[in-house]
């Protein structure tokens, strides 16, 4: 196991992740906000937030790239292919699984079941996080298979 | 022919994820699930007897002697009185359900007598989607009667008949030993089983918590009227995301038999911004903030255009469509979903939302870093889009116009950003610059082109006579001093050209809208009116205007959005949350001027 290049390209790949989920979000094609979702767990404020959340998301990220690397490392080999299909099964599980099981969870997230005495903050992202703007899954999709296929790349090389 | 139980008869009752409505003869005529803006899975109210009801009432002679709400809950009671007894139904949906063993729908109806044992009847019939399909499977399991159908399942359980789909049920109730039926939903998960008695005690918990939060609304006047405008304006918002519809109602007409029917069954930015006021000065802080965050949310996709309406999670509104073999209410086709107004550029909006941000500033709750830069952003879209013409507050499908009240919205909209920018000490004096050179150079527009000196009064639009009853917000917005002769003379030429009646007034001069057929008198504007006279000293006026208005509501405190003047007929989606929330503003622009406790009309029950 390369654990220098786990730390750093695993970095690589979570920085780049979240900076194709803002660009989109910039852009207007969803409304998930990642930093934001995962910041919100710690503090109401969004810009504080922000910071929290993109500090949480980067750990989170490293440690899925160790299951991109073990994946590797069973297959005994590493392309940046093979890293983008293992980002496709990542978005699925994180849209079709993660993601609607987060209301369960944060405490400023809001549920389908939510009722007047509600103080959450954020709406419930809904399955494949659609209520978050029809683009969401494509850009979520997207943004995993640019994350695998870095690894892919450079877990190889290293 | 639909069976026409007039609109303001109807009882509202709520969870705050769907609402039904409830007719004086205890038949829920009108449910959407699991969320406002589904099918319904009883939709007589505008679809007639194919499109499904659910009644629950006596089935000997009868006649209907009491209806309210529980004081402060939004439990609604329904009293019959027959031969030497007396019959009640209360009727509930469970609201809070997280954290519990609960499904997200419970309707609970509970039937009561007293006196003797009284003969009842119960009549199911749910219908499915918008094909008004009854349900594919029909079984009885866990002791309920379960209806499937595609992705919804309703189940109903019950401690006194066995309860049927499609078939009425006589049965007795007895003093002493109420009957419960409990309904509950499942949309795309397991079906949870609910005992009529497990039921009934969450729906007893439920009403502890309205109580609790109706205990906290600081008014000292008009307190029933209020306290029951903020009740059914939380009904009325969609508690997972916060987003607020204009009524649970779609196709509700405007006229009696016309065609004027629209889809309300989505949040408008306007009503938020307007409930946030209502909700700040009833001393309701969280629900105020709450609206703003849903709304900077939901808008995130467009910024900084706003647009017009959102579905309750913040999807652009659907396109308009007709329901091809739904009679209506009172014969008044075509019954629509969705709504194209939905497409529309509407200016005032910007102002409503700044003037909102400016309220909570100037209230103490300051705003996030990230929710000024939002309103900063539609301070600089107002700053570069104010020249051109837009659709109106009133969403009328003609040419976009230069309308005086999306002008002087737009003024708002700046004045209030320089305003917040000011308090929170932002040194960014290059933009500020900016948006005071657009504010005065709009001020000056709209006095020039706005204003008409025969009349003297602002007008509808740029260069016309006619008159707009939205440019009452005119004391309220301090573009001008509220007691100068132009503001006064625009609230009297209003009161005087747009009169319906009494306190009743016309939205714009009936018949100008290019739509066939007339339309009622337009509720929110006669609260406006209220608001407008006291701003402009005229508070003895505007108090005895509002108790007018009071007494016109529907027997349960109710208001849709307009009214017949020569009937009194509550017309349009029922019930209006604009409405209630300018009743809201009314009674607290005239606390402002009058004596706690010296104007209190309560409703008997």
């Amino acid at each position: 196991m390369d654990w220098a290049g786990w730390a750093v390209f695993g970095l690589v790949a979570t920085t780049g992740l979240t900076a194709v989920m803002i660009a989109a979000q910039l852009a207007g094609h969803t409304r998930l906000d990642l930093p934001l979702m995962l910041g919100t767990i710690t503090t109401e404020d969004p810009d504080r937030a922000r910071v929290a959340g993109f500090a949480i998301h980067l750990a989170i990220g490293q440690v899925f790239a160790l299951f991109y690397a073990a994946g590797f490392a069973a297959l005994d080999r590493s392309e940046w292919w093979l890293g983008a299909v293992f980002g496709l099964a990542h978005a699925a599980v994180a849209l079709a699984v993660l993601v609607p099981l987060l209301p369960g969870a944060h405490p400023r997230m809001a549920s389908e079941r939510a009722g007047p005495d509600s103080t959450t903050v954020l709406e419930p992202p809904g399955l494949f996080a659609l209520n978050y703007g029809a683009a969401t899954p494509l850009v979520a999709v997207g943004a995993h298979v640019a994350y695998g296929a870095v690894l892919g790349i450079f877990l190889g090389s290293s | 022919m639909v069976r026409r139980v007039p609109i303001g008869d109807y009882g509202l009752i709520g969870d705050t994820r769907s609402a039904a409505l409830v007719a004086p003869d205890g038949s829920i005529d009108w449910w959407c699930l699991p969320r406002f803006d589904d099918p319904p899975l009883f939709g007589r109210l505008v679809g007639g007897p194919e499109s499904g009801w659910f009644s629950l009432g006596p089935a000997e002679d009868a006649r209907v002697v009491g209806r309210c709400y529980r004081p402060d809950t939004v439990t609604l009671t329904t009293t019959w009185t027959v031969e030497g007894g007396e019959l009640e139904l209360a009727d509930g949906l469970v609201a809070e359900v997280e954290g519990r063993f609960l499904p997200s729908t419970v309707l609970v109806r509970r039937l009561t007598a007293r006196g003797r044992a009284v003969h009842a009847r119960l009549h199911l019939a749910p219908r499915f989607g918008y094909d008004r399909h009854p349900a594919r499977r029909t079984t009885r399991r866990a002791g309920a009667l379960v209806c499937e159908h595609r992705d919804l399942a309703i189940a109903v359980t019950s401690d006194g008949p066995t309860v049927e789909a499609d078939r009425s049920v006589d049965f007795d109730v007895r003093p002493g030993e109420p009957v419960t039926i409990a309904l509950t939903a499942a949309y795309r998960s397991p079906l949870i089983v609910v005992p009529p008695a497990v039921a009934s005690a969450e729906l007893a918990r439920d009403e502890t918590g309205w109580r609790t939060w109706a205990a906290g609304i600081e008014v000292t006047n008009h307190r029933d009227a209020v306290a029951r405008s903020l009740l059914t304006l939380q009904l009325l918002t969609y508690s997972p995301s916060g987003a607020p519809v204009a009524a649970p109602t779609t196709s509700l007409p405007e006229r009696i038999g016309g065609d004027r029917n629209w889809d309300y069954r989505y949040a408008w930015p306007r009503d938020a911004c307007i409930g946030i006021a209502a909700f700040l000065a009833a001393g309701k802080p969280q629900e105020a903030r709450a609206f703003l965050a849903w709304l900077l949310h939901a808008s995130r996709l467009s910024r900084p255009r706003l647009p017009v309406l959102f579905t309750v999670d913040g999807r652009p509104g659907p396109p308009e469509a007709e329901l091809p073999g739904w009679p209506g209410y009172a014969d008044s086709r075509p019954v629509r979903i969705g709504n194209g107004a939905a497409r529309q550029h509407q200016l005032d909006g910007y102002g409503w939302v700044l003037d909102a941000a400016w309220l909570l500033t100037d209230a103490g709750h300051g705003l996030y870093g990230e929710t000024w830069r939002v309103c900063a952003a539609l301070a600089d879209h107002v700053a570069a889009t104010w020249t051109e013409p837009d659709a109106g507050i009133w969403e009328k499908r003609a040419t976009p116009a230069h309308h005086v009240h999306s002008k002087l919205m737009a003024w708002l909209a700046l004045d209030r950003a320089i305003r917040i920018a000011a308090a929170r000490g932002d040194r960014r004096r290059r933009r500020q610059q900016r948006w005071t050179v657009a504010r005065d150079a709009l001020a000056d527009d709209i006095r020039a082109r706005g204003f008409d000196p025969v009349q003297r009064a602002y007008t509808a639009a740029y260069d016309s006579t006619e008159l707009d009853a939205a440019v009452l917000m005119l004391p309220m917005i301090e573009f001008e001093q509220a007691a100068s002769p132009r503001v006064v003379g625009t609230v009297d030429a209003i009161r005087g050209r747009l009169s319906a009646g009494g306190p009743l007034l016309y939205r714009y001069p009936p018949g100008t809208d290019g739509l066939a057929g007339g339309e009622g008198a337009f509720l929110p504007c006669s609260f406006w009116l209220v608001q407008a006279l006291a701003r402009t000293g005229r508070s003895d006026e505007a108090a005895a205007l509002f108790d007018e208005l009071v007494l016109l509501g529907g027997p349960l405190g109710l208001y849709g959005e307009e009214m017949d003047p020569s009937t009194g007929e509550h017309l349009g989606n029922y019930p209006q949350a604009l409405t209630h929330a300018a009743l809201v503003q009314a009674a607290l622009a005239l606390s402002a001027t009058t004596t706690p406790a010296d104007r209190e009309l309560t409703r008997p029950c």
